[in-house]
């Protein structure tokens, strides 16, 4: 076991090694001008010549890419050609927000997706049944960023409950720092008055994240759970005359997450890479907002650092799967 | 000894084989009301996307004139969808809307599909080294958050339907390429393609002629339940500020043009958000419905 999680942690490094060397490429060959558009529409050619070579921009594409690959060992990700700020610096300033809002979209997915499906699986065509599964067809078809300005219309502006947007008030300080996730820091200062902030401003991007993963969380549990429920050991369990609760929670259960689980590790990658919209809906302060406004400004090296770090934790999210599927089926061997 | 004749009832074809199939499959797709529905609203789409030069009733606004006079008129009999913060006619603009949605659409998914189907086929077909550099590259892609891969791509172009439709195919051919890879693999150890290869045929007669035609039904039910997903993608880039620009509308960039006007002005943002809400549930309910035809065993 340790020493599969060894070999695929291993395995990540040529995988990263060809990511940065693809997105690199990409990044060159594009037609963007970044110095151009940083240095201004009156900038001499010399001062667009200073700035490449203060960027390393005129050496030869290989010797930028080692250049590149050497730092990002030591925790040089580059510059930000616009803002002279340090891509790495950035990235972890940012990504506790977007990290804070992934989890919460993903938990309010699983904490209501799981237990719908199960239910609607049990009760089959019931009234619950038909409900949710027409919420859930339009809540994979529907645009997170509407959903957000629908939720901002009807929280915010007219019933007037919760913040419009933003992550925290200027006005108040945030919790100490020790995750970065505001909630969880408040938690652990034992600030009631800091948790209740930050959760009304989470409260409203983290349903817009949510609502499709939910949708498709749920139509999976429901379709897994109904071909477990079909199973021959089912029937044995229910002619041994155990009670349907044992059978669902004991026996039905664990056998249905499998598939479930593959879909709820595919959309860590999709959120994450969908912060940008609910992000842009709701000003809130994460990796998508600082990943637009560098592709705005065709600002490269922040665009690489953030793809890096989203690919990343997808890729180790992955392996977390791989290894959750033993937990629910022993069946599972890592060799 | 003559042979007793035995009756056989022979029952009288009243459609031809080939009619006879798709009125079977017009009949499996009919079961499901949803999937009608959805063709419904995918049929209307294209009729109103083709026919909305004509029936456009302010074409003017879609041209990029202005009415200030009339700016965020609610929604009424004269304006369906109220007026906008330069008094554009938002009916006019939604309507128009749909040819960009659906033609960048059905554009990258065609790309899509042209491409990965001939990475995925090659990789598939020859295997070995060839194999493991294009599924390489393919994972490699796979593992790139698409959404930001695309806007940077399309950032960099210029903005342009065109510029658009090329970034979100990049980021979305991988996906085809395993698909067709995996297809492959399977039927080249086929009985008819050993026979093929014994007559003689070259590697790209047998592609061509007997695999990929065998293909085609796990492909198209891959696209058009990409169709939906492949709209929402080029709302949201427009959405973002990158892509098509105003004048031309597109719903993504109505919507975004409209965020700064909520909640007073609702209407500048509820007309195109349904529009690609509508737009994509009607090409999921569609693709669920194919599906249902083309791969009875994936029914549920």
């Amino acid at each position: 076991m340790l020493l599969y999680i060894l070999r695929r942690l291993v395995l990540l490094v040529p995988m990263l090694l060809g990511l940065t060397l693809l997105l690199f490429i990409v990044a060159r060959v594009l037609p963007g001008d970044p110095v151009g558009l940083a240095a201004g529409p009156n900038a001499t050619p010399e001062l667009i010549a200073r700035m490449k070579q203060e960027f390393g921009l005129d050496q030869p594409l290989p010797l930028q890419y080692w250049d590149y690959l050497t730092g990002l060992v030591s925790g040089d990700w580059g510059m930000s050609v616009f803002t002279r700020r340090p891509v790495f610096a950035d990235i972890l300033e940012y990504l506790p927000a977007t990290l804070e809002l992934v989890f919460a979209a993903l938990l309010i997915a699983i904490i209501v997706g799981i237990p719908l499906g199960l239910l609607t699986a049990v009760y089959r065509n019931g009234v619950l049944d038909y409900a949710t599964r027409t919420v859930a067809l339009g809540g994979i078809a529907m645009p997170r960023f509407f959903l957000g300005l629908l939720l901002q219309m009807a929280f915010a502006a007219w019933l007037d409950i919760l913040p419009l947007s933003g992550r925290y008030p200027l006005i108040e300080s945030p919790p100490e720092h020790v995750t970065g996730l505001y909630t969880i820091d408040a938690i652990i200062a034992g600030d009631w008055y800091a948790f209740q902030i930050a959760l009304s401003h989470l409260a409203l991007p983290a349903i817009a994240m949510a609502l499709s993963p939910l949708a498709t969380i749920m139509r999976m549990m429901r379709a897994s759970t109904i071909e477990v429920l079909q199973q021959d050991y089912v029937m044995t369990e229910r002619a041994l005359g155990l009670s349907n609760r044992l059978i669902l929670f004991k026996y039905v259960l664990k056998n249905a997450m499998t598939s479930t689980l593959t879909v709820i590790g595919l959309y860590v990658s999709w959120l994450l890479g969908g912060t940008v919209l609910v992000e842009t809906v709701f000003d809130w302060p994460g990796l998508g907002l600082y990943a637009t406004q560098a592709i705005l400004t065709q600002d490269f090296m922040p665009v690489i650092g953030v793809t890096l770090v989203i690919a990343i934790i997808y890729l180790i999210t992955m392996l977390v799967v791989d290894l959750l599927y033993g937990v629910f089926n022993p069946k599972v061997r890592y060799a | 000894m003559t042979q007793p004749s035995i009756p056989v009832a022979i029952p009288k074809r009243t459609q031809s084989a080939r009619l006879e199939n798709w009125s079977r499959a017009f009949y499996r797709f009919r079961q499901s009301w949803l999937s009608v529905i959805g063709l419904a609203i995918v049929v209307a789409l294209i009729v109103i996307a083709i026919l909305a030069p004509w029936i456009v009733p302010h074409p003017e606004h879609v041209a990029g004139g202005t009415n200030t006079a009339a700016r965020f008129q609610p929604p009424s009999a004269i304006a369906w969808f109220g007026t906008n913060a330069l008094g554009q006619d938002m009916f006019s603009l939604v309507l128009v809307g749909s040819q960009v949605s659906l033609f960048s659409g059905l554009a990258v998914v065609f790309i899509a599909i042209a491409v990965g189907t001939v990475v995925g086929a090659i990789a598939g077909y020859f295997g070995g080294w060839i194999d493991e550099i294009l599924m390489r590259i393919t994972d490699l892609l796979l593992t790139i958050p698409s959404l930001i891969l695309a806007m940077a791509v399309a950032a960099a172009l210029g903005t342009g339907v065109w510029n658009m439709i090329i970034a979100i195919s990049i980021t979305w051919w991988p996906a085809y390429a395993r698909l067709v890879r995996g297809e492959v693999i399977v039927k080249k150890e086929e009985q008819f393609v050993v026979a093929a290869h014994a007559l003689g045929a070259n590697w790209a007669r047998i592609l061509g002629k007997h695999i990929l035609p065998n293909i085609v039904s796990p492909i198209v039910i891959k696209a058009s339940l990409d169709m939906g997903f492949a709209i929402l993608t080029v709302a949201s880039l427009g959405f973002v500020g990158i892509g098509v620009k105003p004048p031309t509308p597109e719903w993504g960039t109505l919507l975004s043009g409209a965020r700064s006007y909520m909640p007073d002005y609702w209407w500048t943002a509820v007309a195109p958000g349904i529009a690609i809400f509508l737009a994509v549930l009607a090409f999921n309910l569609l693709g669920d419905g194919l599906r249902d035809v083309l791969d009875p065993k994936a029914r549920r």
